[in-house]
């Protein structure tokens, strides 16, 4: 492939304004390669929780097709989020729930990261395998390592700009980043 | 997808004479597209139980070089096995151990596919995600769908003549191996 930039979309699985998670998601611009541009995805805040019955009636929001469009549109994914009781944020998941429901479903075929923060030792990494199974279920190519898996996220980020100002962490998610750019390219377009 | 011959190899984690697993194992070659071309690997039954200090003091055993080269020749590998407690079967997990301790890791960038054969309902649905994960590590490109979980294999497979006589099932592989033909070029290295 050319080297053309990869637009590469950022998904954050928290909505909370101060999540280490949606902080980590900040840092990621100023820690890509050349070869990627990263925008952040429309939010999924507003999206209903899926009902078959409404889906059916209504059809997909708007807000639902901002979002699958956006994911659609990218040449790869990256997914930052918390975990949440050992699993993966029901926010996240549904809005993932109503990307499948479409003919065409945007992750088909397309590559996908995932970065994790939590205050704990494990770092969101259960929240990982789990969203790798379901994402499975979806055909995302899921890229594999190095993983970002940030522990002890209070120690990481600047208690008040929320900056991420661990060098180490900077470092993985430097080379997630650009091992995400080769994966990308290595898999070209579907 | 463009006419070059692609060659997989086939491990079955079980060992068993009789082995559901191996059943299928066997009849993979007969339900693979044209061009794909399926061989089992050499087997790890005589692998040792995985010790550092035997690597560090003879090196590699000969059984496992064997395997690991094997891997690394072919363009693709198809992992065919049982469930064990909810898990992956020791020895696979064994051999698996073994061959990663190589340099040049051999199912690092590697398309593998996964096949599992049970009597049970789930017919090995645990394993294969248990598998899934150890794969990540080893940085291994896994093809995601179609799955193949041959529920209450005791049916389906013919342990007398050693044929799958379920047709479902037998086109459930085709379909695998057909998009596992189609993954192996999407995931290899662009010249």
């Amino acid at each position: 492939m050319a080297d053309k930039q990869l637009d590469v979309l950022v998904i954050c699985g928290s909505l909370r304004k101060g999540s280490y998670n949606a902080a980590l998601a900040r840092s990621l611009p100023a820690l890509a390669p050349p070869g990627i541009a990263l925008r952040d995805a429309p939010s999924f805040a507003g999206l209903p929780v899926y009902n078959y019955d409404e889906h059916q009636a209504s059809g997909i929001p708007p807000i639902a097709t901002a979002w699958i469009d956006a994911i659609r549109s990218a040449d790869g994914v990256i997914i930052v989020s918390p975990e949440y009781n050992w699993s993966i944020p029901g926010g996240l998941k549904n809005a993932i729930d109503w990307a499948s429901r479409l003919k065409e479903v945007p992750f088909a075929g397309k590559p996908v990261a995932l970065q994790s923060a939590a205050t704990g030792l494990l770092g969101g990494s259960r929240m990982q395998y789990h969203l790798r199974q379901s994402l499975t279920s979806i055909e995302a190519i899921m890229f594999n390592k190095p993983e970002v898996i940030v522990t002890f996220a209070a120690k990481k980020f600047d208690e008040k700009t929320l900056e991420l100002i661990d060098q180490p962490t900077r470092d993985m998610v430097k080379q997630q980043l650009a091992a995400f750019e080769k994966f990308v390219r290595r898999l070209g377009p579907r | 997808m463009p006419g070059k011959s692609l060659n997989v190899i086939s491990i079955c984690g079980s060992l068993r004479k009789a082995s559901y697993n191996a059943i299928v194992q066997r009849a993979l070659p007969s339900l693979a597209p044209e061009g794909l071309t399926i061989r089992p690997a050499p087997s790890f039954a005589e692998f040792p139980l995985y010790n550092a200090d035997i690597q560090t003091s003879n090196g590699f055993p000969a059984p496992v070089n064997a395997l690991a080269d094997a891997i690394r020749a072919a363009d693709g590998v198809i992992i065919v096995t049982p469930e064990y407690n909810f898990s992956i079967p020791g020895g696979l997990k064994n051999a698996i151990d073994w061959v990663s301790r190589l340099q040049n890791q051999p199912f690092a960038g590697k398309p593998i596919a996964l096949q599992s054969a049970s009597p049970g309902p789930l017919g090995g649905g645990r394993v294969q995600y248990d598998l899934r994960r150890a794969m990540v590590f080893l940085d291994a490109f896994v093809l995601n769908k179609p799955e193949i979980f041959i529920g209450g294999c005791a049916s389906k497979l013919d342990e007398k003549t050693g044929e799958i006589k379920d047709e479902a099932t037998r086109n459930f592989i085709k379909q695998q191996l057909a998009a596992f033909a189609t993954f192996i070029a999407r995931v290899a290295v662009k010249a």
